[in-house]
């Protein structure tokens, strides 16, 4: 039954985004970038919070980080968009693996509270124009946008095709993540971190990993965020946006359909009841307080026992293939 | 002195003032099966987490196959061939016994750190080869059946034996189980024994602490009994009976499993 959902899907899923932009008007298509970029970013710090089970609170400094490597790259030195894209993700990248190397080992709300302060100093950072490159409070604006070939009078969904583009990549490398030694290395250390060490995984080294592949995939997220704008500015990339992502992750659940879920209710509804003005970030508290008592695990928890089918259909004589 | 044994040297651990393991020496001989046993807070526990890195004692000496590994950490110690169970039964619950029992084949496993994020031909087919084992012990310890379960929803004597398949996954030259029958009925008690002989069969030495007494009796071939964290006799289970040292610490403790 679950298999029969999975398998059709995500083809549907992606066969609907793709076809979502003939039917929407210009606000619309504006928040369904953003929906999907969100999404991105929410899959990005379920690698990290989901996953490995650390309390990420500055996800928003990596995403923020790619946008501004991708402006600063197009607007001072020239580079085209689609260039800057390999460096929008090494940059946050390494960053990730420096900044995760002294702090994995600290508990739970210890870490929380030292990222939030990594992500406060980025927004300082970019605030005060750091090496005049960064525009301070104002940003960077008339950045080149990433033309798609062949689009035509479409042109206006180039950055929601670009986004997709990058989800479907986000995709691909999420399911590689689950099907390894890696990934699986991340859902042991957060089930038991003693427990990891004790049959030899080295769990600094996978927490590091998990920083590392969490900012490099937001910083991709940037780089389509920067060219849907075509500008960047700090407010973007607060710690209050790492709160969204943190939310995201904490109420859809560990999951695929779980973070969708969650970048739905928390980005798209409040946007759906726009005409409440404020009140609609009703939704968001609601569904955080509702969520967590209901479902602690979140709407859409993350499935287990995903074993080769080869094997499980095998059941008593074991994996004689 | 045979390279494959377990020597510890004038061991001792501290955890602020209390001395829980006291100048303790004993050899573990490559193949054997060999118990620790003692009083309930005597130290044994801590003497396996002074030899598998989790507390590392601060006086004394660890060899191992000729290496001190006093101070590696767990995982190095691990890649040498240590693995242990946890008197606790520590499993990752939410996981299924498949996936748990995968866990083991960590540092088996050839894929490197890209290969999560892109499959080579590579690593797909070392992916399946640790599958391929995984199911292979299952079916050593009588687990295929519960494969797909999540462990947290299985009885204790079935999470016990998944721990030990997680531990035997790793292929461990030395395991190391912290009293593996506890919580069994005398069926599952039964099976452990001869799992345990099956696993020395494979050439693997056993350092097992049991508080049952009838197991430790049956199947160890040479015991080290310690209370209050020093020795107060060792010998092969015949000795250990007679000793009075031993019935003394024991009647002493109020502890009516001897
Ligand atoms: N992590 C620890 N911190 C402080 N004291 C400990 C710790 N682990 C064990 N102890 C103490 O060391 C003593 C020996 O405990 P333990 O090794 O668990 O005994 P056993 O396994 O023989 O029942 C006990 O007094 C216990 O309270
Ligand atoms: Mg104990």
């Amino acid at each position: 039954m679950m298999k029969k959902i999975q398998v059709i899907g995500y083809p549907l899923f992606f066969v609907v985004m793709a076809l979502l932009p003939a039917v929407l008007d210009s606000r619309w298509l504006v928040v369904a970038t953003t929906f999907v970029i969100f999404t991105i970013v929410a899959l990005s710090q379920d690698v990290i919070l989901g996953k490995a089970g650390m309390f990420n609170m500055g996800q928003a400094l990596f995403f923020g980080l790619g946008a501004y490597t991708t402006a600063i790259l197009n607007s001072v030195y020239g580079w085209p968009m689609l260039a800057t894209l390999p460096v929008a993700i090494i940059i946050p990248a390494l960053f990730g693996i420096v900044l995760a190397g002294p702090i994995i080992h600290l508990r739970g709300d210890y870490l929380l509270v030292v990222t939030i302060g990594f992500n406060i100093v980025f927004i300082q950072a970019v605030q005060n124009n750091l090496g005049g490159v960064t525009g301070g409070p104002n940003g960077i604006f008339g950045l080149e946008m990433l033309q798609i070939p062949g689009m035509g009078a479409f042109q206006e969904a180039a950055p929601y095709y670009a986004a997709l583009f990058v989800l479907l990549l986000t995709l691909f490398i999420i399911r590689n993540l689950e099907s390894s030694k890696a990934g699986r290395a991340l859902h042991y250390l957060r089930e038991d971190d003693l427990a990891a060490g004790s049959i030899g995984i080295n769990t600094r080294v996978y927490k590091i990993f998990a920083f590392g592949v969490g900012a490099g995939i937001a910083g991709m997220a940037g780089t389509v965020f920067a060219n849907q704008y075509s500008a960047v500015s700090p407010e973007a990339f607060n710690f209050l946006q790492s709160v969204l992502f943190f939310s995201i992750v904490i109420v859809g659940g560990s999951s695929v359909p779980g973070i969708l879920l969650g970048v739905f209710v928390m980005f798209v509804l409040p946007e759906i009841f726009r005409e409440f003005a404020t009140w609609r970030y009703f939704i968001f508290g609601f569904a955080m307080i509702f969520t967590m008592i209901l479902r602690p695990r979140g709407l859409w928890p993350a499935k287990f026992g995903r074993i080769p089918k080869a094997f499980l259909e095998k059941g008593g004589n074991h994996g004689q293939q | 002195m045979a390279s494959n044994d377990l020597v510890l040297t004038n061991v001792t651990k501290r955890f602020g003032g209390l001395v829980a393991v006291d100048d303790l020496s004993f050899t573990v001989q490559q193949g054997q099966i060999y118990g620790l046993i003692g009083p309930n807070g005597a130290g044994k526990t801590t003497v396996f987490n002074c030899i598998t890195g989790i507390h590392p004692c601060e006086e004394g000496s660890v060899l191992w196959c000729g290496e001190e590994i006093r101070l590696l950490p767990t995982h190095k110690i691990v890649q040498m061939g240590i693995v242990r169970t946890f008197q606790t039964i520590r499993l990752f619950g939410q996981m299924s016994v498949a996936e748990n029992v995968m866990s083991g084949r960590h540092i088996k496993s050839s894929q490197s750190w890209w290969n999560g994020i892109i499959h080579t031909p590579s690593s797909k087919r070392d992916e399946t080869a640790n599958w391929q084992v995984v199911f292979e012990m299952l079916d050593f310890f009588d687990l295929t059946e519960f494969a797909a379960s999540t462990v947290s929803s299985l009885p204790y004597g079935i999470q016990r034996r998944v721990e030990m398949a997680r531990a035997m996954a790793v292929e461990p030259k030395l395991l190391i189980l912290d009293e593996p029958a506890a919580g069994l009925n005398d069926n599952e008690t039964q099976t452990l024994i001869e799992t345990i002989y099956r696993i020395r069969d494979k050439g693997i030495t056993i350092l097992l602490i049991e508080h049952d007494m009838d197991l430790v009796m049956e199947v160890t071939e040479y015991l080290t009994v310690i209370n209050f964290g020093s020795k107060i006799a060792e010998g092969n289970p015949g000795e250990i009976q007679e000793n009075p040292a031993v019935i003394e610490a024991y009647l002493g403790s109020e502890d009516d499993d001897f």
